[in-house]
């Protein structure tokens, strides 16, 4: 989506207060982490076009993100420089794959069997995977090889990175893949002047073709109600996102994330000062339900459902709708929402009425 | 231009206001029902709307809540459009852009809503940075416990927004309270919707309770203020709610604010029941003039008497009775909580006929520090031969304090239980015994230099009319200048300068009465006027400049290519620079130049 020549020059003036502003927020966090330890890793449960698997999630330590060492995402805590010196050698990215095989052996089935694997494996970086500076060929053709013996990988790659060479290291190994981007929003002005991330969905658009070409498909990670959008407007963004993602060829999923208030980010800071409150679950539900007819799985995941920081309703419900949520991300049947109610709705059916950009959050 | 919006009076930094719509709001007040949002450019771009006459229109703006880092305010705030209809512009305290929109919108209000210095650096600065005239509008702000102190800090626009939230979370509320509606087992509320019973009262009936009483609310506070009394119920109101109560009192730390816009006399009660009072502008300037700018003319002992609660006090029994005894052989002087001292020439003077206090016959700490802080400065700056403090015990730390700083003055109390006792009485007497008498011409002559020094500054008693003859019966003195009339005067009578207004305690100057303030070296507040000869009125469209240190009330000289007039201002010096209508003077004599 080209814009004509003032607005770019817009965007980049807002693009250099965003990274300035960031820059500093992110230079308060004062931490270094072994390079040799996965930043996280965890098992649950996924949806996906194959059927539900349980999911072995990797958060691979890569050295940080290059977009948040000039600022980066605004709602984004994770850090810019994650390990010393800012690159990961490859023994020790491997080291950090075997701690997350130990995790899984430790952790998945029953006590005292090791046998059991999870057939989803997702690997995320603070970055891209498929970004060679961050995970070199040879990291990344091992990692494959690791994993080649499972149903299903998940990569995530910013579209730039996404190209059929890469995607066929792991599908020669009969692996479906998925390329997870962080889309965030198919609306390009809120990517940028919103989220503060800088690629176009037409970029997006290429790499699911690229993706679809090496035999992969895409998965679109949405980020619902970024700073300065009020809750009628976040909800329209992502039900407009959604089925903007459903009409792309490659991709099959779409996960639609309601935004947390992470530490040193913009988003904390707008938080503190009373500019921002996370997304009512109630959205959440509604983004679900009503777009559970397109051609195209949702899933959404709140993270700290229920607290000030999260996704949260009025605190009497947000666990039954949480629930509803997760069970939607596994059956997709809109009417796990018809079970769920509470008087609650009619403070959030005020806010979507009167929440302006000039008296938000009206609701705490 | 705020064209669609016109203030008709002020009460301080409170407007009552009207928004110029087909169908014309008062305001403080709602606007709901007229306001039509042209949308947050957040998401997407919006055009300019073509608007109309029945509408604010909220200009197309990107929102900035609290907590936008200034770089990023600057790189994303939407400059608002200049439009001909009535508009509003969306600005954020920390980025506010004049342009020319009828109201402003603060964005970033839920981060200042409920911190009181986080709220008063936000309403100065969008009054700072807007025209004087231009309205203030808070989304999402209004409850009914602290809609009147929001208006009072200057707030003229509001909605239901936060009222009806609360009301479907089941929050009742009322003026002193945000109730869960679930506690309460009876509604104490006689609106319509309250008007069922308390077992069918549901959530929805709940946000039109909120409304109604929000309606109401606001309905006081347009009375309030038209009356000139909406700090008598603020200082009330802000007690319900602790940050309201900090609110008003970070407010009374910003005297340039409040000052400019508080009139220097108006024909209003004031009641002085909290200690707040003392911290009123109306009695903080009462206090300064008398002690910078008044000066005592009689060669007589100071006599300090309690006030009494019939105003002036003059006509009260006591002071009857004081007058009885003191015979003109003494300079009279009340002291008063919160006014301080009024000397006998001022008690006519605005607020000190218009105030009623709590009299308990016990002070307080704050009272008396104040009370005998100015009594300090007023001997400071006037000598008087002796001291005779005819006061009741409660009075007598107040008087003792003062005078420890002049330990060289002769001071007797005389009063031996309580002021009017004979025995009181005979010891005034006695105090005054051989003391000579002034007469009714030097009282008369002090007086009017007494008003003239606190009206328009120190030494003006002196230096304004020079020789002046006074007729007439006080408290309706007329100045008369002490030379025949010359050709346009009234040959049978001396040329008059000015006229005591007893209700005031003020002077008004007659023509020539203000060709004498011009020529005096007493500093002048002047109107300039544009090319016509204003009559009755200078509206604020007519004024091509005016001195910023003018309030509401003050003389002003009314200055053009074709008029020269003497008035009364009706808004302070900035308002009428800055403002697109309204009275800003009016004016008792004209002459065409």
């Amino acid at each position: 989506m080209s814009e004509p020549s003032p607005e770019v020059y817009e965007r980049g003036r807002g693009m250099d207060a965003h990274n300035e502003v960031m820059r500093g927020i992110r230079a308060q966090k004062d931490a270094t982490y072994d390079p040799h330890e996965p930043t996280r890793v965890w098992l649950d449960e996924d949806n996906t076009p194959g059927g539900v698997y349980d999911s072995l999630t990797i958060i691979l330590n890569t050295g940080g993100c290059r977009w948040a060492r000039a600022g980066g995402c605004t709602m984004c805590g994770y850090v810019a420089e994650s390990v010393e010196g800012g690159s990961v050698a490859h023994d020790a990215l491997m080291d950090q794959i075997d701690v997350c095989l130990d995790h899984e052996r430790e952790n998945l089935g029953e006590p005292g069997e090791d046998d059991e694997q999870a057939g989803l494996i997702k690997i995320y970086t603070s970055g891209s995977f498929l970004d060679e500076r961050e995970v070199g060929a040879q990291t990344r053709q091992a990692i494959a090889e690791t994993f080649g013996d499972r149903e299903r990988i998940v990569v995530e790659s910013l579209p730039d990175f996404v190209d059929a060479e890469k995607v066929q290291d792991f599908t020669q190994h009969g692996l479906d893949v998925d390329v997870a981007v962080g889309l965030e929003t198919a609306t390009d002005r809120v990517r940028h002047d919103c989220v503060n991330k800088y690629f176009d969905f037409a970029d997006f658009e290429d790499a699911a073709m690229a993706a679809k070409e090496a035999g992969a498909g895409v998965k679109a990670y949405l980020l619902m109600k970024p700073p300065f959008l009020t809750e009628p407007e976040a909800l329209a963004d992502m039900k407009a996102s959604v089925r903007k993602c459903a009409d792309v060829e490659g991709c099959h999923t779409v996960s639609m994330n309601p935004c947390n208030v992470q530490r040193y980010t913009m988003v904390d800071e707008l938080y503190f000062r009373g500019g921002y409150r996370p997304p009512w679950l109630w959205s959440v539900a509604d983004v679900l339900e009503s777009t559970a007819d397109e051609d195209v799985i949702v899933v959404s995941d709140p993270v700290g459902h229920g607290s000030e920081r999260g996704p949260h309703n009025c605190g009497e419900c947000d666990d039954n709708v949480q629930t509803a949520i997760k069970d939607f991300d596994l059956r997709q049947d809109p009417s796990v929402f018809e079970q769920v109610s509470c008087e609650c709705e009619a403070t959030w059916e005020t806010v979507l009425e009167r929440e302006t950009e000039y008296n938000a959050p009206l609701v705490d | 231009m705020t064209e669609y919006f016109e203030v008709l009076s002020r009460d301080g930094a409170a407007r009552a206001a009207e928004l110029r719509l087909a169908d014309p709001v008062a305001t403080p007040g709602l606007v709901d029902d007229v306001v039509e949002n042209a949308g947050g450019m957040w998401p997407e771009h919006q055009d300019v709307p073509d608007g109309d006459e029945r509408t604010l229109t909220v200009l197309p703006h990107r929102g900035l809540p609290a907590g936008t880092a200034d770089e990023v305010a600057d790189s994303f705030a939407v400059t608002a459009p200049d439009v001909d209809y009535p508009s509003a512009a969306v600005v954020s305290s920390n980025h506010v852009e004049a342009s020319g929109a009828d109201a402003y919108v603060l964005s970033d209000v839920q981060g200042f809503l409920g911190h009181a210095r986080g709220f008063k650096d936000a309403i100065l600065s969008v009054k700072d940075a807007v025209p004087e005239d231009a309205a203030v509008y808070l989304s999402g702000a209004a409850t009914p416990r602290n809609v009147a102190v929001l208006a009072y800090a200057g707030v003229d626009l509001f909605d239901t927004d936060r009222a009806v939230a609360l009301g479907t979370q089941g929050r009742y509320l009322t003026t002193d309270e945000n109730h869960f509606l679930d506690d309460l087992d009876e509604l104490p509320c006689a609106c319509e919707a309250c008007r069922q019973p308390r077992e069918e009262f549901d959530r929805q009936d709940c946000v039109d309770h909120n409304v109604a009483v929000l309606e109401a609310e606001l309905a006081r506070v347009r009375r309030r203020i038209r009356d000139g009394r909406l700090r008598d119920y603020v200082e009330g109101q802000a007690r319900q709610d602790q940050w309201l109560t900090a609110l008003v009192r970070e407010l009374d730390q910003e005297w340039g604010y409040l000052e400019a816009r508080t009139p220097v006399y108006r024909n209003a009660h004031m009641d002085a029941t909290t200690e707040d009072t003392l911290n009123r502008v109306e009695i903080q300037r009462f206090a300064q003039r008398v002690t910078e700018r008044y000066e005592n003319r009689f060669d007589a002992p100071l006599v300090l008497v309690p006030c009494s609660a019939t105003k002036p006090y003059s006509d009260s029994q006591s002071h009857y009775q004081f007058r009885e005894v003191i015979r003109y052989r003494a300079h009279l002087a009340s002291i008063t909580s919160p006014i301080g001292v009024v000397p006998q020439e001022l008690e006519l003077t605005y607020p000190a006929q218009h105030y009623d206090t709590v009299v308990t016959g016990e002070w307080t700490a704050g009272e008396v520090e104040f009370v005998a802080e100015v009594l300090r400065r007023y001997l400071d700056a006037n000598d008087y031969p002796r001291v005779v403090a005819h006061v009741p015990d409660d009075y007598r730390p107040i008087v003792e304090r003062a005078l420890e700083a002049h330990p060289d003055l002769d001071v007797e109390f005389t009063v031996a239980d309580h002021p009017t006792t004979d025995e009181s009485l005979a010891n005034l007497a006695a105090a005054l015994e051989g003391e000579s008498a002034y007469g009714k011409r030097e009282r008369q002559r002090n007086t009017v230099r007494a008003l003239a020094d606190y009206q328009f500054g120190a030494g003006a008693g002196d230096d304004l009319f020079g020789d002046f003859q006074v007729t007439s019966r006080y408290p309706k003195l007329q100045i008369r200048a002490d030379e025949p009339p010359t050709a346009g005067d009234d040959q049978n009578a001396a040329p008059q300068l000015a006229t005591m207004v007893p209700n005031y305690g003020t002077l008004s100057f007659t023509l020539r009465g203000a060709r004498r303030w011009l020529e005096s070296d007493v500093p002048t507040k002047r109107v300039q006027i544009d090319a016509f000869v204003p009559h009755g009125s200078v509206l604020a469209p007519g004024v091509v400049d005016a001195d910023s240190d003018i309030r509401e009330g003050d003389e002003v000289v009314v200055e053009g290519p074709k008029a020269f007039a003497i008035g009364r201002a009706q808004m302070h010096g900035d308002a009428m620079v800055e403002s697109t209508r309204g009275e800003a003077c009016s004016v008792r004599h004209v002459e065409e130049t």
